[in-house]
């Protein structure tokens, strides 16, 4: 055989056995990295093909199913940093140790729809039943770990400060509470942009301070390891095979004690749900996760106190609410991204409660994803 | 449907192969055609039967014209017609994908016609095969009749092996210019537009005048590459389009080997039947700048375009007027980095959305803003892309220089194409995987 006709095969063999494999390997439901469902067979209608929506669902559907995706991926990843010498691969960066996601523009009109949306919140149902005469309501702004670890390697950021100011002058009606003096970048994950909390006692006492917490107990709260194999979700987007790391817990007696009742599922349960584990997303193991309306009762707090706190938060704060419950009877987490607030009222009797707003910056800065 | 895409790559075109060279030879034109037709159609349903209706009436009245030149008129008319129609946003915002590439295919066909150069084209299959042929539909190179007549007929086309490996192989380089390359560079880009204009800097507006010429480069002569390749895997024989450009040391020598095909058209059926150079030198000025009109506006019907073809109308007049001598007494190297400033301009012009943002962008390339204050030549945004991009700027420069084609000469690299070939084709599938979804630049032309 003539040698351009080997080369010629080699190149032909290669192409159609990628080809191949397209065509005949099985569909997949879910992406573990990614933490997504997959793209499914599109619906081919007259309606779909005319609107120019088959040909992107069909574009979707064929790269989340193509076969060895995750390996593709993996060298996708390894060309970005290793042969294009790339700072990023999909704005996920490494520094440190840690991943992070590039948060670049600042977005001010975001910021505004998210404090625009709090204050109907305020306007609606918190203004008039505060019985403290300076108001029991705060909003803190949770930096993203990129607050520690951009600006000193040259990395764009957003300028936190400005945000926080933004926040501070869009919501007169609430008082500030600043958390970065509470953290540093190893209060995170290394592979996901989710604090841990067993860092997170001092954030709970700059809380607690601010707001007259007592918070007995935090210092002596056990630390237990829920799993030793966590990988965020910053593993899946930078699409490289980071190292996985431990998940810890922090509880106690009244931890324990406290019961959940979850809105969305009608369900009671436990603040943390080891069940969760196996699921999407590890971190839903503090109070479910992503969930519209959730609350906690706390029993061993009726002797000492009737306390309340609805707490206006997104993921970050699932993990830093329990270090809060010593001081309330009840806490009330409202996740606007999954529950309208003009919803609110048919589950939330809003009566002199402490009032929290906490999110973060990543979600202030791209909020369309709260409902309006 | 779109090259650098998963349904095309590994689901349209290996499907489209096989039966190309299963079926019997009488059928190629039909897969060919039918193939095309779903091409097309599966994108842009709504606009194939444009398509479809143009090429029908310019065949139509293309069996007229050697006996009837009034035919000649209506085709041309309808021709241009659509055209006009279409970029001069009568239609809206609608803009039938290729429209410019394959209208000026069907004015080549019924102007050679008229002319005598060519016979019609009996069989309205091969006729709207050799117009609708996926391979350069939508991007080009524009393929005159007269260059393809012979070979479409299926008996007279033959796929040798060498066709078939050489095609695959500069298809996959095309496909990793486009895909590796100027994907990679359009981020870049994408990173520059999305940036605050009060939080750019000097050398950020020159990188992207930089990332954004090397990005239309790769990104168009990507597309020539692989569809030259596909050409040659079915037996045809398409003209280059680009030959290395960058390295030129003139803008006239820079347009010998920019879009070549766009050049070679409007010499053919402008420029010459205007009377070319051979008239006075009013006339020949006048000449120029028609062609050269046209040429910005055949991108689409705005101010931008217009100006970047006078903009070169007006360089190539003043290097055969004026400064042509000099350039040939410069060193190599200064009358290459005058060349590429002048484009680098001439791409912010094109990408500009109006010329107010082009010549702000200008201006901000040498500090001024349109504030008055100062842009600051370097800051930490800028410094981080242009330092996290520079092995891609690198990339670029050296893959707009004939160092393929010097590595091409080495025996041994020979040897080594294939693996190249296939390494290129798994990185390319590995972009494609992670969801990057890129239109061609060129498919808004």
């Amino acid at each position: 055989m003539k040698v351009k006709n080997i080369k010629l095969i080699i190149i032909a063999g290669v192409f159609f056995l990628i080809s191949g494999a397209c065509w005949l390997m099985p569909d997949k439901e879910f992406s573990e990295s990614e933490r997504r469902p997959l793209a499914q067979k599109p619906e081919i209608s007259t309606e779909n093909l005319l609107s120019g929506q088959l040909e992107s669902d069909v574009e979707k559907y064929t790269a989340d199913q193509f076969p060895l995706r995750e390996t593709f991926r993996n060298l996708k990843a390894l060309a970005e940093y290793g042969l294009f010498m790339k700072k990023d691969n999909n704005d996920i960066y490494i520094e440190n140790g840690h991943a992070a996601k590039i948060l670049y523009p600042y977005s001010e009109k975001s910021v505004t729809n998210a404090t625009d949306i709090f204050r109907m919140i305020y306007e609606e149902y918190i203004r008039g039943t505060q019985t403290d005469s300076e108001g029991r309501i705060f909003t803190a702004v949770i930096p993203d770990k990129g607050y520690y670890l951009a600006g000193e390697a040259g990395i764009p950021s957003i300028d936190y400060d400005r945000m926080f100011v933004q926040v501070i002058n869009e919501m007169d009606y609430a008082r500030y509470i600043d958390l970065t003096g509470a953290l540093d970048a190893d209060s995170y994950y290394k592979t996901d942009l989710h604090w841990r909390q067993e860092k997170l006692l001092s954030v709970a006492e700059a809380v607690g301070k601010a707001m007259g917490l007592e918070l007995s107990g935090l210092d002596e709260l056990k630390q237990e390891t829920a799993t030793d194999s966590f990988q965020g979700v910053y593993k899946g987007q930078s699409g490289l095979a980071l190292k996985a790391e431990p998940l810890y817990y922090m509880t106690d007696e009244t931890i324990e004690g406290c019961s959940t009742f979850n809105f969305e599922t009608n369900e009671e349960g436990k603040v943390y749900d080891l069940d969760r584990l196996k699921g999407k997303d590890p971190y839903d193991v503090f109070l479910s996760g992503a969930t519209a309306l959730i609350t906690v009762e706390n029993p061993m707090a009726a002797s000492k106190t009737d306390r309340e706190l609805i707490i206006f938060r997104d993921s970050f704060g699932s993990s830093l609410v329990p270090l809060l419950l010593s001081d309330y009877a009840r806490i009330t987490l409202v996740d606007l991204r999954y529950i309208n607030w003009s919803y609110l009222k048919q589950f939330v009797e809003f009566d002199s409660q402490d009032v929290l707003f906490m999110y973060g910056t990543t979600l202030l800065n791209d909020s369309y994803t709260l409902k309006r | 449907m779109i090259f650098s895409s998963i349904p095309f790559l590994y689901y349209f075109l290996p499907a489209v192969i096989l039966l190309y060279f299963i079926l019997p030879k009488k059928m190629a034109n039909s897969v060919l055609l039918l193939a095309s037709l779903f091409f097309y159609g599966y994108g842009e349903p709504n606009m194939l039967p444009v398509m479809v209706l143009t090429i029908a009436a310019a065949w139509g009245l293309g069996l007229a014209i050697p006996k009837h030149r009034s035919c000649f008129y209506l085709s041309a008319a309808i021709c241009l017609g659509l055209l006009v129609w279409f970029k001069g946003g009568f239609a809206g915002n609608v803009l039938p994908a290729g429209i410019s590439f394959y209208t000026f295919q069907i004015l080549s066909y019924t102007i050679d016609l008229r002319r005598g150069k060519i016979k019609p084209q009996k069989s309205l299959q091969d006729f709207a095969m050799y117009v609708s042929m996926f391979p350069q539909l939508i991007a080009g190179p524009i393929v005159v009749y007269s260059s393809v007549e012979d070979r479409l007929d299926p008996q007279m086309r033959r796929t040798s092996s060498e066709d078939a490996y050489e095609g695959s192989c500069r298809f996959i380089f095309g496909l990793a210019k486009k895909v590796l390359l100027a994907n990679n560079l359009g981020q870049f880009v994408s990173v520059f537009q999305g940036t605050a204009a009060d939080e750019r800097s000097v050398m950020f507006y020159w990188a992207y005048a930089l990332a954004f010429s090397m990005q239309i480069y790769f990104d168009f002569s990507g597309y020539s590459d692989m569809a030259i390749g596909l050409g040659r895997i079915f037996g045809f024989s398409f003209p280059e389009n680009f030959n290395y450009p960058f390295i030129s040391k003139s803008i006239t020598e820079f347009w010998r080997r920019w879009h070549m095909t766009l050049g070679g058209w409007f010499r053919e059926y402008v420029y010459i039947p205007l009377g070319g150079n051979r008239v006075g030198r009013g006339r020949w000025i006048f000449n120029i700048f028609v062609v050269w009109a046209l040429t910005g506006m055949w991108h689409g019907v705005n101010w931008t375009f217009l100006v970047w073809g006078l903009y070169f109308g007006l360089l190539l007049m003043a290097e055969k007027l004026w400064i042509g001598r000099l350039l040939d007494k410069l060193p190599g190297w200064a009358a290459h980095i005058y060349t590429i400033v002048l484009v680098l301009f001439s791409m912010v012009i094109f990408n500009g959305d109006t010329m107010a943002d082009a010549l702000c962008y200008i201006g901000a390339m040498f500090g001024f803003s349109g504030s008055g204050a100062a842009v600051p030549l370097i800051n930490t945004i800028s410094r981080y892309y242009i330092r996290s991009f520079g092995v891609l700027f690198i990339a670029g420069i050296i893959a707009s220089m004939p160092v393929s084609k010097k590595l091409a000469e080495i025996k041994y690299a020979q040897q080594l194409k294939p693996a190249a070939v296939v390494i290129l084709l798994l990185l390319v599938t590995a972009y494609l995987a992670d969801g990057s979804f890129n239109p061609f630049l060129y498919f808004r032309f």
